[in-house]
Formats: structure tokens, C-alpha cells, sequence
């Protein structure tokens, strides 16, 4: 998957998760949790979200890697280079 | 044989949440339920045509929807309901009243308790903020030794009155022990009941089921009713799987009894597996708090003698508030008076409802249940309610020629539908609030995991799932 891709699926996992999140405005170098006033449960869906989609593993030590949309995103690029 | 990630005993709303939760993201998971209704303590049932609900007075934890990390929002969300599409009306307002010496009137609005307080117990202002203050910064839902929480309060409140009335509702809405409850507990009731406040969704809890069950076999979930768990099956000190009333074997990878503590325990038929799980025996976790719970239907000329802006009455009669089982069968000195048609946005139907609760006695009501003249129960049941009826008539006004339809139940009746032991509603007065058991691939959610009421059992259900299960994947 390209970094686009990656991030597109990214947003399209938050607004599933919260269809009121306001994504046009977000900045991507800012944290998520932030901007999105979403909380652990909410990131816990993320994680389960791409492990469904992607059959990926996040373990919980990983978790802070996950902290903004770039992160996130430099996080899957090698995960996500077949899908 | 049949194999399942998850298995689930209990199909009440925290065995469905764990299960949405589970199924939610590709899961395989069976939910096995006694009863052929979903629901256990939040149920309902159907007499002379007429859907009754069996617990549900109203809903803690109202949370307006832009309020995203209230309890009830982040639940909908972790569970997958948009929180637009559930319509939810509050309550109008509650009152604890000891009749003779003070009334305090609550609302979704906190600074109506505030503004009682400040007016009936002006010299106690300042100490009740000052509890605030600390309840605010309090994490319940710490793992930590229990606390009491009467002596916490009492720090605070010298007043014993106003003690005694801030205890009387949130004892009545999930005190699982007698007299006192555990600080952890006590701080998530205050919020749930005074802070957030009461509502009911639209509807009956049928519908809430309702929407539930969809939600679960929506994403791919399996129920079975009236399909008991006979016995919990253990192999190298970890679950295998339980063997079901019908006798069939089912094994898993993780199992969620959603039962209660005492309960659960008795599934284990290997006395070394029993023990391992609690050395405890059943009398020191069996809840001892159960209830007598009266419906009334009364003909709409009762409108003009019954409360029309309260939707629930917490009293006290007695000189000192007692939260404990009772000595005689019903304990009249205290109640609960709900009136589930006073929430907002009310239909005007034909009937009214009320619902009338007492501390009751579980033995003394066992004991006329197996007693060989089978008139005795029924004759026990009409006289108590008879005289909770004349009680009702010194606080609320004598509806009795109003009534159209009644039916009570008994601790009997409780633990008879819903496998609760002693009847005990709030559960066992140990709580397990980790949710983990000496096997590594069980876990407690549900009332005897410690978080409270409606809200609190679908959020039990959610966090074992999310906490324990999620992570071993």
C-alpha cells in the first residue's frame, strides 16, 4: 500500500469508529487523542480494526507509535507493503 | 465436538456487550443463556397480554451526546451504536424523602442536589463540596483493597442525616453489602445517580435487548437459549470447555461467566477445581441483599392523586436508614417508588405505572416457597403487599381503587429466573474487579465484576473483552 492508501484507510477507520469526527481539520503531526477527543477504548478499536482487515499484529508496547496520523502511517508502511 | 474462541455464559447485557465485542472484529463466539429471553436481571415478561419489565426502573448515567468520554457514549460507541439513533428520555425529578425531617430533590441537573443541599443542611455546604472535590479526583476503577465508604463520607459530612440520604439511593441502586458499601463503589453510584442521572431509552427493555441481539448477530454472533452451562471442564489447570444442561461438550479458548462469583463457582463439579477457583465458601460471597418489587397499573383517574413531576422516591421512615436484610420477610421502613411513565416526552397511555421496591428477607421467603401447604407463599405475598400498599398510601396518597393490574416478585422468584443466588440483585459483596480467576482463561463480568446498573454491566462486558481477551490474540 502507498502512504495515501494507508492514510485513507486510517480515516476511514476513525470515522467508522466515530462518525462525528471532525477529519478535515486534522493535523497529522499533532496526536489523535487530542485532536479527536476520542480515548483508549477508541485507539483499542483502531488495533483491532487493522488486525482484522490486515491480519496485522499491534502489540501494546507498539502503542505509542500509533500516537499521530504520520506515525501511524510510518508504522504500517512496512507492515502494509503487500496488502 | 464443537470449538469456540469465546464462550460467554449468561445472555444478559453484559455477557451480549462482551460478545458484540468480540464478534465485532471477526470472531467466532457463542453465548450460552439459561432462559429462553435474553436479558437476565434486566428482563421482562408478559402477563395478561401486557409486556413487564423485570428490573429496569431507569437508566444511570445519562450523558448528553457531545459529553464523548461520559460512560454511556464511549460504551455506544465501543458496542457500534451510533449514539444519534438511540432516542433516550430523562427522568423529570427524583426526591430522597424521610418524611419528618427532610426531603432532597435531584434532577440530570447536579446543581439542583446542590442547591437543596445548600438550603435544608446550609452548615454542611462546604464539607459536601469538599467531598466533591475528592470524588472528582477518585479512579474507581482502580484495582484496590476495599475502603468504606460511610467512613469516607463521614469525614466530610458530620451530619448524619444528610449522610444517611445521600446513601439511601445509591444503596438502593446497587449496594451489594449491608449498611456500608466499598468506596470504589460508592464513587461510581454517586456519578451514574447524582452527577450523570437517570433516563430510560424509548420503549422497554424488550427493544433495548432487541437492538442488542441485531447488533450481535449482526457482526456474526451465535446465542443459544434456554441452554444452561451444567458444568465448567477443566484440563491442566486451564478451561477446556463447559458441558451444557443437555449434556453436550463444547470446548473453548477463553471463557466469560457473566453468572457471578458464588454462581460460577458451582459450575466447577471437580471439588479440587472449586477450590482452586475460591476457597471462599458460598455463604462469604453470596449477596445477601435481595428484594420485594410490586408493578401496579392504575386507571388513569389515579392522575389526579399521584406525582405527576417525580419519577423516583427514595424514603426512609425509620429513625436510622437500615440497609440490610431484614429481620421480618419485607422491610416497609424503606422503599423505592418508581414511576416509569414520568421521564420526558411521555405518551399519556391508559394505564399509569408504578413500581414499589423493599429490602426483603431471602430465607424467610424460601421457607414459605418450600413449605407443604402451598397456599402459604402466595398468602405471604398478598399480605406483605398489602401492607406496603398502606405505607405508599401515607407517602404518595391511597391509589388503592385505582388499581387495574398488580403482580409482585419475591427473592424467590429473583433467584428462580435469574440463577442468582439469594436473589441477591447487586450480586456477591466481593467484587472481582480485575475480572481475572485463578484460571488464566476465565473471566467475571457482570455484576459481580463491580461496575454497576445497566451502563455498568455493558461496560463490564466491553472491558473484559478489550482488556483481557484482545490483548492475548
Amino acid at each position: 500500500m502507498t502512504i495515501d492508501e494507508i492514510k485513507k484507510v486510517l480515516l476511514e477507520i476513525i470515522q467508522d469508529i466515530d462518525d462525528e469526527a471532525d477529519l478535515e481539520n486534522l493535523n497529522p503531526a499533532d496526536a489523535l487523542r487530542d485532536q479527536l477527543d476520542l480515548d483508549s477504548m477508541d485507539f483499542l478499536d483502531i488495533v483491532m480494526e487493522l488486525r482484522k482487515r490486515y491480519q496485522i499484529q499491534i502489540p501494546e508496547a507498539d502503542y505509542p507509535q500509533l500516537a499521530t496520523l504520520d506515525s501511524c502511517v510510518n508504522y504500517l508502511i512496512p507492515r502494509l507493503k503487500a496488502a | 465436538m464443537r470449538k469456540y474462541p469465546l464462550l460467554i455464559i449468561g445472555g444478559g447485557l453484559s455477557g451480549l456487550a462482551a460478545g458484540i465485542r468480540f464478534a465485532r472484529f471477526g470472531q467466532k463466539v457463542l453465548i450460552l443463556e439459561k432462559h429462553s429471553k435474553a436479558g437476565g436481571l434486566n428482563s421482562y415478561y408478559y402477563r395478561k397480554g401486557r409486556l413487564l419489565e423485570t428490573g429496569l426502573h431507569a437508566i444511570t448515567n445519562y450523558a448528553p451526546p457531545e459529553d464523548k468520554h461520559a460512560p454511556l457514549n464511549r460504551l455506544l460507541r465501543q458496542l457500534k451504536i451510533p449514539r444519534r439513533t438511540v432516542k433516550l428520555r430523562q427522568q423529570k425529578t427524583s426526591e430522597i424523602l424521610f418524611p419528618g425531617r427532610a426531603n432532597l430533590c435531584f434532577s440530570n441537573d447536579f446543581s439542583m442536589l446542590q442547591l437543596q443541599i445548600a438550603k435544608r443542611f446550609p452548615g454542611s455546604v462546604k464539607q459536601f463540596a469538599q467531598m466533591l472535590t475528592e470524588i472528582d479526583a477518585y479512579d474507581a476503577f482502580a484495582p484496590r483493597p476495599k475502603v468504606s465508604a460511610r467512613t469516607f463520607v463521614a469525614t466530610f459530612l458530620q451530619d448524619r442525616l444528610l449522610l444517611e440520604m445521600i446513601f439511601c439511593p445509591l444503596m438502593f441502586y446497587g449496594g451489594s453489602d449491608e449498611d456500608d458499601m466499598d468506596l470504589s463503589q460508592f464513587i461510581i453510584l454517586f456519578r451514574a445517580i447524582f452527577q450523570e442521572g437517570f433516563f430510560r431509552p424509548e420503549g422497554t427493555i424488550k427493544d433495548l435487548l432487541g437492538l442488542l441481539l441485531q447488533q450481535y448477530k449482526n457482526f456474526g454472533g451465535e446465542i443459544e437459549f434456554s441452554s444452561g452451562v451444567k458444568e465448567i471442564l477443566t484440563e491442566n489447570n486451564r478451561i477446556s470447555g463447559i458441558r451444557t444442561d443437555a449434556g453436550e461438550v463444547i470446548s473453548c479458548d477463553d471463557l466469560i461467566s457473566t453468572a457471578g462469583f458464588p454462581e460460577t463457582k458451582r459450575l466447577f463439579s471437580v471439588p479440587e477445581a472449586a477450590a482452586a477457583f475460591s476457597e471462599l465458601p458460598e455463604d462469604k460471597t453470596s449477596g445477601r441483599l435481595s428484594f420485594l418489587e410490586s408493578i401496579y397499573l392504575f386507571n388513569k383517574s389515579a392522575r389526579n392523586h399521584l406525582p405527576e413531576d417525580r419519577t423516583i422516591i427514595f424514603y426512609n421512615l425509620s429513625e436510622k436508614f437500615s440497609y440490610r436484610r431484614p429481620d421480618d420477610a419485607v422491610d416497609l421502613n424503606s422503599g423505592v417508588i418508581c414511576f416509569p411513565d414520568n421521564f420526558e416526552r411521555n405518551r399519556q397511555g391508559d394505564t399509569i405505572q408504578m413500581r414499589v421496591t423493599h429490602l426483603a428477607n431471602y430465607e424467610k421467603w424460601l421457607h414459605a416457597y418450600q413449605d407443604a401447604d402451598t397456599s402459604r407463599y402466595p398468602a405471604m405475598k398478598t399480605d406483605w403487599t398489602e401492607r406496603s400498599r398502606k405505607v405508599l398510601g401515607k407517602i404518595i396518597g391511597n391509589c388503592s381503587e385505582n388499581i387495574v393490574y398488580e403482580d409482585s416478585f419475591t427473592p424467590v422468584t429473583i433467584e428462580r429466573f435469574t440463577s442468582r443466588t439469594q436473589g441477591a440483585v447487586y450480586g456477591s459483596s466481593e467484587k472481582i474487579k480485575d475480572g481475572r480467576t485463578y484460571f488464566a482463561n476465565l473471566y467475571i463480568a457482570g455484576t459481580d465484576q463491580g461496575y454497576l446498573g445497566i451502563v455498568g454491566a455493558l461496560l463490564s462486558g466491553v472491558t473484559m473483552v478489550n482488556q483481557h481477551i484482545f490483548n492475548k490474540m
